[in-house]
C-alpha cells in the first residue's frame, strides 16, 4: 500500500503537472464531461419530500406520535443546504493540500486523485470513468463518494481451478460527521507538510548565538549576521584560534574555528522547543520526517528530488506509524536538530573570514607553516 | 477551474464562489489553530526546560569568625621586670656583705635598701605603664574588629540585597519576555482565527443565496 502511494501520488502530480494530456489524440477528440451536478442530484428529490412532510405535519397525518419524525426529518432537510455548502467547503480545503509543492506522497493517493476531480482536471472527467455522487444521509450527516479508474483495488478470485487478480470498485467515501470531527480535533484528513524553511529561519535568531543587533525589527537575521565571538576558538592569550584553508597555488588564509560543542549546548533547548511544539501534530512529524528530515533533503532542492529521495524504505506510514512510538519521537529530534545544524547553521560557521583586517589576508603557505614551527620552539623553550 | 468546477457541484456562479472563499478561510483559520498550539507546546517546553535562575552571591560566607583582635591577648614582658628586681635584690646583698665584711654602718645599709626599692617601684611603674599601653591597644583592637565584622555583616546583607535584586529582576524580565510573547502569539492566532472565521461567515451568507435555486423545488414548498 504504502508503495502505491508514493508511485501512484508521485504520477498523478507528474501527470497534472507534465501537460502530457494536452498530447493524448484520444482525449482531444472527444469530450470532457465534468458535469457531475453534485448538489443538483442531491437535493433533486428532497424538494417532493420537503414537501410530503410539511403537508403531513400541517394537515397533521404523520406517521409518528406528535409528528416527531416528520419534525426531524423537517429541521434535517433545512439545515442540510447549508451543511452541504459546509461539507464541501471542508472537503475542498482538505484536498488541496495534496496541491502544496511540498505534499508528502505518502499520503493516500486516492485523495490526490479526488482532488483533481473535484478541480475539474483533464483526465478525471465522466468521459474518463469518474463519478461524484453526495448523499443526504437519514442521520442528519452526508457523504461524498468518489469512484473511477482510481478507484480500484486488486483482488484474487477463483476462476476454473485457479486464482484469477481482477480489479474491483473500490469507492473513497467520506462523511461529513467524520470529516467534522476530524478536524474540530484538529487532525487533517491530508496532512500538510510542515514549512521547515521557516520554522528553521525563525529559530537562527532565537537561539541566542547571534548579537541582538544583527537581528532585524522582523526578527530575522540580518545579511551580514555573524555569530557572536563568545562561540569562536580563541588562544590561551586571547587571540583567535584560526583553521587554515588551503586555497591553492601554495596560497592559504585563516578561517575561523567554533566551540561546536558550546554551539550544540546553546541551540539544544530551543531546538528541542520546536520539535516538541511539532510533536503537537504527530501526522506533521510524520510529513516532515518522510519529505525533508530523514534524507536530510535541503529545502532548495526541487519537488521531484524530494519525493525521488524519500521513496526508498525510510519513510515513515501515517497508517501504521501512528501515534509515534517514543523511539521514532528520539530519532526525530537528533535528525531535526542534524538538520538544522547541516543546513541552517552551517553556512555560520564554516569559511567564516578573520574578523582582524591584518588575519584576513591571503598568505604563503610555506612560510605560514614555517612560522608556526618556530612559535611552537620559542613558547616551549626550545631554541 | 472554475467553470469545471461550477458544474461538477452545480448551485451557480454565487455558491462556487463562496464555496472556495469558505474552503480557503476555513484553511486558514485551521492553519492558525495549528499554528497556536505548535507555539503554546513550544513556549511550555522552553519555560519548562530553562535554566533555573541562579543568585550569583549565593556562595558569599561569613567570614567573621576569621576576624580577631590581633591585641586581645597581649602580655606584659614581666621577664625584664623580674630579671631587673632579682638584680637589684642580688645587688643589695652583695652590697650588705661587703659592707658587713668591712663593718659599714648601719646607716649606709638603710641608704642601700631604699635605694633598692625605688629600682623596684620604678620596675612596678613599667609594668603598669605596659599593661596601660595593651590595654589602650587592646580597646583600639577591639574597636576595629567590631568595624570590622560590622564591615563583614554589611557586606553579607549586600550581598543577600544584590542577589534578590538581580534573582527578582531576571525572573521579572523572563516572566515580561513570556507574557509578552504569549499575548503576541495568542493575539496573532486569535486575530487570524477570527479573520478567517469571519471570511468564511461571508462567504456562507453570498452562497446561501445561491444555493437558494439549486434546492428551490423544497425551499418553495417551505414557504
Amino acid at each position: 500500500m504504502e508503495n502505491q502511494n508514493l508511485l501512484q501520488n508521485i504520477f498523478l502530480k507528474q501527470f497534472n503537472e507534465s501537460n502530457a494530456i494536452a498530447y493524448n489524440r484520444n482525449f482531444v477528440a472527444n469530450p470532457s464531461d465534468y458535469n457531475f451536478q453534485l448538489l443538483d442530484n442531491a437535493y433533486r428529490f428532497a424538494g417532493k419530500y420537503y414537501a410530503q412532510i410539511k403537508i403531513a405535519i400541517e394537515s397533521n397525518k404523520c406517521q409518528s406520535e406528535d409528528c416527531a419524525f416528520e419534525l426531524s426529518q423537517l429541521k434535517r432537510l433545512q439545515e442540510a443546504p447549508k451543511a452541504s455548502l459546509d461539507f464541501l467547503a471542508s472537503l475542498i480545503a482538505e484536498l488541496n493540500t495534496t496541491d502544496e509543492p511540498n505534499f508528502d506522497p505518502n499520503n493516500n493517493y486516492k485523495y490526490t486523485a479526488a482532488n483533481s476531480i473535484m478541480m475539474a482536471r483533464p483526465g478525471f472527467s465522466k468521459n474518463d470513468g469518474y463519478e461524484v455522487y453526495l448523499d443526504l444521509m437519514q442521520d442528519g450527516s452526508q457523504q461524498i463518494e468518489f469512484r473511477g479508474p482510481v478507484f480500484k483495488k486488486k483482488e484474487l478470485v477463483p476462476f476454473q481451478d485457479e486464482l484469477v487478480e481482477i480489479d474491483i470498485d473500490d469507492p473513497l467515501i467520506i462523511n461529513s460527521a467524520s470529516l467534522n470531527a476530524l478536524t474540530s480535533s484538529e487532525t487533517s484528513l491530508v496532512v500538510s507538510t510542515p514549512d521547515i524553511n521557516a520554522s528553521m529561519l525563525k529559530l537562527l535568531p532565537d537561539t541566542g548565538l547571534f548579537l541582538q543587533e544583527m537581528i532585524n525589527e522582523n526578527k530575522e537575521l540580518g545579511s551580514n549576521a555573524k555569530i557572536s565571538e563568545e562561540f569562536v576558538m580563541k588562544n590561551s592569550d586571547g587571540s583567535f584560534d584560526y583553521e587554515i584553508v588551503d586555497l591553492g597555488n601554495g596560497k592559504g588564509r585563516n578561517v575561523l574555528k567554533y566551540d561546536m560543542k558550546k554551539i550544540n549546548q546553546k541551540v539544544s533547548p530551543f531546538v528541542n522547543a520546536e520539535v516538541a511544539g511539532l510533536m503537537g501534530s504527530e501526522q506533521d512529524v510524520v510529513a516532515a520526517w518522510n519529505v525533508y528530515i530523514s534524507k536530510d533533503t535541503s529545502v532548495t532542492e526541487d519537488d521531484q528530488m524530494v519525493q525521488n529521495a524519500n521513496a526508498a524504505g525510510s519513510s515513515w506510514l501515517y497508517e501504521r506509524d501512528l501515534p509515534l512510538s517514543p523511539d521514532k519521537k528520539e530519532i526525530f529530534g537528533i535528525k531535526y536538530k542534524e538538520y538544522f545544524m547541516n543546513n541552517y547553521l552551517n553556512e555560520f560557521t564554516k569559511n567564516q573570514i578573520p574578523t582582524v583586517k591584518e588575519d584576513a589576508a591571503v598568505f604563503d603557505l610555506a612560510e605560514a607553516k614555517k612560522a608556526e614551527a618556530q612559535k611552537f620552539l620559542d613558547d616551549n623553550n626550545l631554541n | 477551474m472554475a467553470l469545471g468546477t461550477m458544474a461538477l457541484i452545480g448551485g451557480g456562479a454565487q455558491v462556487i464562489g463562496g464555496l472556495f472563499g469558505m474552503s480557503s478561510a476555513k484553511k486558514r483559520a485551521e492553519a492558525a489553530a495549528k499554528e497556536k498550539r505548535r507555539l503554546q507546546r513550544k513556549l511550555t517546553n522552553l519555560e519548562n526546560n530553562r535554566q533555573e535562575i541562579i543568585n550569583p552571591y549565593d556562595g558569599i560566607q561569613d567570614l567573621s569568625s576569621l576576624i580577631s583582635n590581633p591585641f586581645a591577648n597581649l602580655s606584659v614582658a614581666t621577664g625584664a621586670a623580674e630579671m631587673k628586681i632579682e638584680e637589684a635584690d642580688i645587688s643589695l646583698a652583695n652590697t650588705l656583705d661587703t659592707m658587713r665584711a668591712t663593718g659599714a654602718s648601719a646607716g649606709g645599709a638603710t641608704a642601700l635598701a631604699q635605694a633598692a626599692l625605688r629600682s623596684k617601684k620604678g620596675v612596678a611603674a613599667s609594668i603598669e605603664a605596659q599593661e596601660k599601653t595593651n590595654e589602650d591597644k587592646r580597646a583600639a583592637g577591639e574597636q576595629a574588629l567590631q568595624q570590622q565584622k560590622m564591615a563583614e555583616a554589611q557586606r553579607l546583607q549586600q550581598a543577600d540585597v544584590a542577589g534578590e535584586q538581580f534573582m527578582f529582576s531576571t525572573r521579572e524580565s523572563r516572566e515580561m519576555q513570556q507574557l509578552d510573547r504569549t499575548a503576541a502569539m495568542l493575539g496573532a492566532s486569535r486575530a487570524a482565527e477570527g479573520q478567517a472565521q469571519s471570511d468564511r461567515t461571508g462567504a456562507l451568507t453570498g452562497m446561501l443565496g445561491g444555493i437558494a435555486s439549486t434546492a428551490g423545488a423544497y425551499i418553495a414548498a417551505k414557504s
